[in-house]
């Protein structure tokens, strides 16, 4: 491989990585705060249990999100500072944005969140918990601005070589980001509720003793899930207005006119997407939304009756294989979406190659290896960990079990 | 005005952040018990990752506002920053890890991550901020790097000593004396913001065309991002009693 790839398939793992775990994040995130809302309205303790519960495999899968994007965010200016040199003084903005007004505010309420339980006054604890949901969509928006940018770029003067930012008003309306945020956005809670309802049909199916609170994770869980399916598949469909030809083509198998275009207006070269990943992608992310969809839509029949939801331990096994269904849809979709973009960093504008740094090839390969392997292993520890939490149930939840500054009560039995 | 987006940041992180990396550094020798070791823990806990937004930040105002020094800052110094960025994520997933799992094995591991992520974050800024102030390259860059190190490490006590009780308090006194805790934090934090501001001084940042956009609505947001930052550190202004999540 060369540099090039190299440095693409860094970034194509980091992203991937810090999506798997974003994607989980803003759907439970979502699904947190409006347990949290009925927990402190209604003062139920099957709620509080279920928000502490919840919340945990919350901010386990969080801290996973927050490293991949670390080292994503610094990437740009490690591996691609031809992109940033060329096209930083227009989408950076969005980048600098989505840090300032959303990323800060959603981490430090986090941590007021998750260590302030029990000790804040619990409508400011509630408040907490719905800025950081709406943050984190927030910081989801200014993210898809930016890809949305090197799809589609738009607002911008070319001046001296560069891009400057000429139009802020236009960069944000792009429907190349408007369109995919809230396709993502949608996409993030069928993620977060196919994983609520497949991990309450684990503890349903092991007739646990909290059958009251699984019962009403499940319904919760595949009431977002369902109509977020539909809501995604809508969004999905219109992105497709906002196609570049090139990817269009690559979908289609059409290629010979777009091909002709681009060397018309960008001179001799070979400026097709790869059409086998492009394909595939597309294939897979759609053959499992159909998939999604027959599930979900027959579940939300079936959850309407408590002893099907107590008893029907087939339908409980379909819930937790479909667990990971949706993440796999996810990164589908992302690798149509990017592999499209080729050979653009900027459509149009800037090709993936002059967007590379100039590393060597070895300090290239160090990081790849580095950063895959550190990241392989804590994925795999993360995901135990969370499989464990979630398996062990609402009993054994460290997230806000005591004053935070209390000493820990002994155990007696 | 760009200049100072970008300073307040940079120099609010490595004063903030400095302070739980240097707790960080200094684990093993504060927390000598599993108890002791969680409650020293405890001590950052709260501020760890609101602190460590302000290097985000700081990453976004220079892609936003100084796009040409973030591409040369970065992929010159690049194996630095790309061991800088393992030791963050290894310290991160230490602190957030250790304490899902019961077993002194798992702790043990965890906490060795801590260590050693610490450690590398501060050897690496160390290295990363000589570099940039000195123009040093080469085996000569460890002497800077180690006494900047020092100097994280020394902040790291400093902090402990206003945040710990008891014996933890006793051993975070150990290079003060009998100076008060609070100005010896407040002279390390100088310290620290110094060596970030000769820094920036010898980096001569050139900003890019954003800045008509960008500085007003940083100039609106740095009071709201205060207060957040504020709330936080107000609720967690006594001294730390038990253990915490982690």
């Amino acid at each position: 491989m060369d540099t090039v790839e190299l440095a693409r398939l860094q970034f194509a793992l980091t992203a991937g990585a810090h999506f798997l775990f974003v994607a989980l994040t803003l759907g439970l995130a979502t699904l947190v705060a409006v347990i949290q809302t009925r927990a402190t309205f209604g003062g139920n303790p099957v709620h509080q249990g279920m928000t502490r519960f919840w919340g945990q495999l919350y901010i386990i899968n969080y801290a996973m999100g927050i490293v991949t994007g670390l080292v994503m965010e610094f990437q740009l200016g490690l591996s691609w500072s031809g992109l940033t040199e060329f096209a930083g003084n227009a989408f950076g903005s969005a980048l600098a944005l989505e840090t300032m007004v959303a990323f800060f505010v959603e981490a430090t309420f986090l941590g007021l969140w998750i260590f302030g339980w029990n000790k804040l006054n619990r409508w400011a604890h509630l408040a907490l918990i719905w800025v950081v949901t709406l943050t984190a969509y927030a910081s989801a928006f200014w993210i898809m601005v930016s890809n949305g940018f090197l799809q589609n770029p738009v607002g911008y003067r070319l001046d001296g070589g560069v891009l400057h930012l000429a139009d802020f008003g236009a960069m944000v309306a792009n429907p190349a980001a408007l369109v995919a945020f809230a396709h993502i956005l949608s996409g993030a809670m069928v993620v977060g509720g196919f994983f609520m309802a497949g991990v309450s049909a684990y503890h349903l199916s092991k007739r646990t003793s909290e059958q009251d609170f699984f019962r009403k994770s499940l319904r919760l869980g595949l009431g977002v899930a369902a109509p977020a399916l539909m809501v995604t598949a809508t969004f999905g469909g219109m992105g497709f207005g906002t196609m570049q030809v090139t990817k269009l083509a690559a979908w289609s198998g059409d290629l010979a006119a777009a091909q002709a275009e681009m060397v018309a207006r960008h001179g001799p070269g070979d400026w097709l997407p790869p059409v086998g990943w492009v394909q595939a992608g597309g294939t897979w992310m759609m053959g499992l939304f159909a998939l999604m969809l027959f599930v979900a839509a027959p579940s939300t029949l079936l959850m309407l009756f408590r002893p099907v939801v107590r008893g029907l331990r087939v339908w409980h096994w379909l819930l937790v294989a479909m667990i990971p269904v949706p993440f796999a849809t996810m990164l589908a979709g992302w690798i149509f979406r990017e592999m499209g973009r080729q050979p653009w960093a900027v459509y149009g504008l800037l090709t993936t190659s002059e967007a590379m740094s100039p590393v060597s090839a070895g300090q290239m390969r160090f990081s790849v290896i580095a950063f895959t392997s550190v990241f392989a292993v804590l994925v795999l520890i993360n995901y135990w960990l969370l499989a464990r939490a979630a398996k062990a149930g609402p009993a054994a939840v460290a997230l806000g079990d005591r004053p935070i500054d209390a000493p820990q009560p002994v155990l007696t039995f | 005005m760009e200049i100072f987006v970008l300073a307040f940041f940079a120099l609010g992180y490595l004063v903030l952040a400095g302070a739980d990396i240097g707790v960080g550094m200094v684990l093993p020798y504060l927390g000598r018990t599993p108890g002791e070791r969680r409650e020293t823990i405890a001590a950052i806990a709260p501020f760890f990752l609101g602190n460590e937004v302000w290097l985000v930040v700081t990453a976004g105002v220079l892609a936003g506002l100084f796009p040409a020094l973030e591409a040369e800052l970065l992929h010159e110094n690049y194996p630095l920053v790309v061991v800088l960025l393992l030791a963050w994520v290894i310290r991160d997933m230490g602190l957030w890890l250790r304490g899902r799992v019961p077993g002194r094995g798992w702790q043990a591991v965890w906490d060795g991550a801590i260590v050693a992520g610490s450690w590398g974050l501060a050897l690496c800024w160390g290295a990363l901020l000589s570099v940039v102030a000195l123009g040093i390259q080469g085996p000569l860059l460890a002497l800077p790097a180690l006494a900047l190190a020092a100097l994280f490490g020394t902040h790291g006590l400093a902090f402990a000593a206003l945040r710990l009780r008891g014996v933890l308090r006793e051993r975070a006194a150990v290079l003060s004396g009998g100076a008060g805790e609070l100005r010896t934090f407040a002279l390390t934090a100088v310290a620290l913001a110094a060596v970030g501001v000769l820094a920036g001084v010898r980096l001569e940042p050139v900003a890019g065309t954003s800045g008509a956009l960008l500085v007003p609505v940083t100039l609106v947001m740095i009071p709201l991002l205060v207060a957040a930052q504020a709330w936080v550190w107000w609720t967690f202004r006594h001294r730390v009693t038990g253990p915490s999540y982690l």
